[in-house]
């Protein structure tokens, strides 16, 4: 029985999301799907429901948000670096930056709204998951 | 010579001021966010054009822009371009230009709620993809398809409601209306004291994107009313680009008869590497009122050495023979 339970703890573990999309737990939001992530950090949608989102991206290239751009938002950085220049002719600019995904994790936990993206292992009880990947 | 030193100068101001006020690293392209509520940018383009008999040399558009956040719900955009700023015909040696600044946008948003935004001001026209990015680094062909230049008006003086369509993923929807002339009548295609429209455009998947519009409009000029509608479709991944618009439009005149017109244009783009892209497209324009129709096919190579550093050059050749040239551009938004 033992050994039954060992091999599925093994088989859920290798099948985890390696990443997670988190928010503070002071919104009532609980899943999400992927093109309201997308929409949110692409800056074409401010809430989802009644609540305000402010995303927060990992600053420069980094193995997570590399992740995060090609899994979630669906582009790799050139691709993301021109939409950013389009959007700064029609007036928008990209999300704001935190400098390390321990900061990430901090500021989501404590800003009502905030959404950021971080390694699975290092979700704690201080936010929670809308989205894998 | 003393307007090539004008623009030299006003660039080097422009780059003084630039390192003057960044607070945060630059990068190019994405302007200077001074704050919240104020956020600079700019852009020219130079143009060569070789034509029978008319080669020319031009500083095509300079321009400078600001933008920001007066308070979560408002913000605004203000743009000022000059347009034709210095041009010689390299065969007359004659110099034109002109280097007065026009206001080219100058709007608030007003956001209500995802689905429920106002924008009102002198603004770009909602309409397809070519339209909303019209300057010259952004594109990829250094011309513009006759679709986007003679059969709409490109700016809007008036309101656009606009925001998510409630229950339809990915789906935006634009209603504009201006009863009243342009900002500046000198300085739009189509002047008209009367415009309204609808559009909506969907992403049905990170490639895949189409959308449509109608409208009507009257010239302030010719009191002609014109209906139209249009339809754009456009896939994009990270090698290949290809869309396409088109548009038809039927117009009511006082004294001639009714006319319409058809309009549109498919480009395809190929990126060999994210700095390396060849273009093609196609163009059909067909003006039954001014007896204007010419079918046009274009190859261009788009080299980006940094995406907002943009060079170009292409060959049209045009039914109508004498208009057939080669174009070549450089240009840069900071």
């Amino acid at each position: 029985m033992k050994v039954l339970l060992l091999l599925i703890g093994l088989i859920a573990g290798s099948a985890a999301s390696e990443y997670s999309v988190i928010m503070s737990k002071k919104n009532s939001l609980s899943t999400l799907t992927l093109q309201q992530i997308r929409d949110v950090y692409l800056q074409k949608r401010h809430t989802i429901g009644d609540q305000t989102i402010i995303p927060v991206n990992l600053v420069g290239q980094n193995e997570v948000r590399s992740a995060f751009e090609s899994i979630v938002l669906g582009m790799d950085r050139n691709r993301l670096n021109a939409y950013w220049i389009k959007q700064h002719f029609q007036g928008a600019t990209p999300p704001l930056t935190q400098p390390s995904i321990e900061s990430v994790r901090l500021f989501v936990q404590n800003v009502e709204g905030a959404m950021g993206y971080i390694p699975s292992s290092m979700v704690d009880n201080g936010v929670k998951v809308v989205y894998e990947f | 010579m003393n307007t090539v030193n004008m623009v030299t100068r006003s660039v080097g101001i422009l780059i003084g001021l630039t390192m003057a006020l960044q607070a945060e690293p630059y990068t190019l392209g994405q302007g200077i966010q001074v704050n919240d509520m104020v956020n600079i940018g700019s852009y020219f383009s130079t143009e060569f054009l070789a034509k029978k008999g008319q080669d020319t040399a031009s500083v095509e558009d300079v321009a400078v822009m600001a933008y920001g956040d007066i308070n979560p719900m408002l913000s605004y955009m203000a743009e000022l371009e000059s347009v034709g700023f210095y041009s010689k015909n390299i065969s007359t040696g004659i110099e034109t230009g002109n280097q007065t600044f026009h206001i080219e946008r100058l709007y608030g948003d007003l956001w209500l709620a995802d689905a429920y935004n106002i924008r009102f001001g002198k603004q770009i026209t909602p309409i397809g993809y070519w339209n909303k990015e019209p300057i010259n680094v952004l594109r990829d062909t250094t011309s513009n398809p006759l679709y986007t230049t003679l059969l709409f008006p490109r700016f809007l003086t008036g309101i656009d409601i606009n925001g998510y369509i409630p229950g339809v993923e990915g789906a935006r929807y634009h209603l504009f209306g201006q009863k009243n002339h342009d900002f500046d009548d000198e300085y739009i295609n189509i002047p008209n004291t009367h415009f309204f429209g609808l559009s909506v455009e969907k992403e049905l998947s990170t490639e895949w994107s189409a959308g449509g519009s109608f409208g009507e409009y009257t010239t302030k000029l010719t009191d002609q009313r014109t209906r139209f509608v249009q339809a754009n479709a456009k896939y994009d991944d990270a090698v290949w680009q290809v869309m396409g618009e088109a548009l038809m439009a039927k117009s009511e005149y006082a004294t001639t008869e009714d006319s319409s017109a058809l309009s549109g244009y498919i480009q395809g783009m190929y990126r060999y590497t994210p700095e390396h892209a060849f273009v093609t497209r196609a163009e059909y324009f067909d003006d039954h009122h001014t007896k204007y129709k010419d079918t046009i096919g274009i190859v261009g190579y788009s080299y980006r050495p940094l995406y907002p550093v943009s060079l170009k050059g292409e060959y049209q050749w045009h039914s109508l023979n004498a208009e057939s040239c080669f174009l070549f551009s450089f240009s840069v938004l900071f």
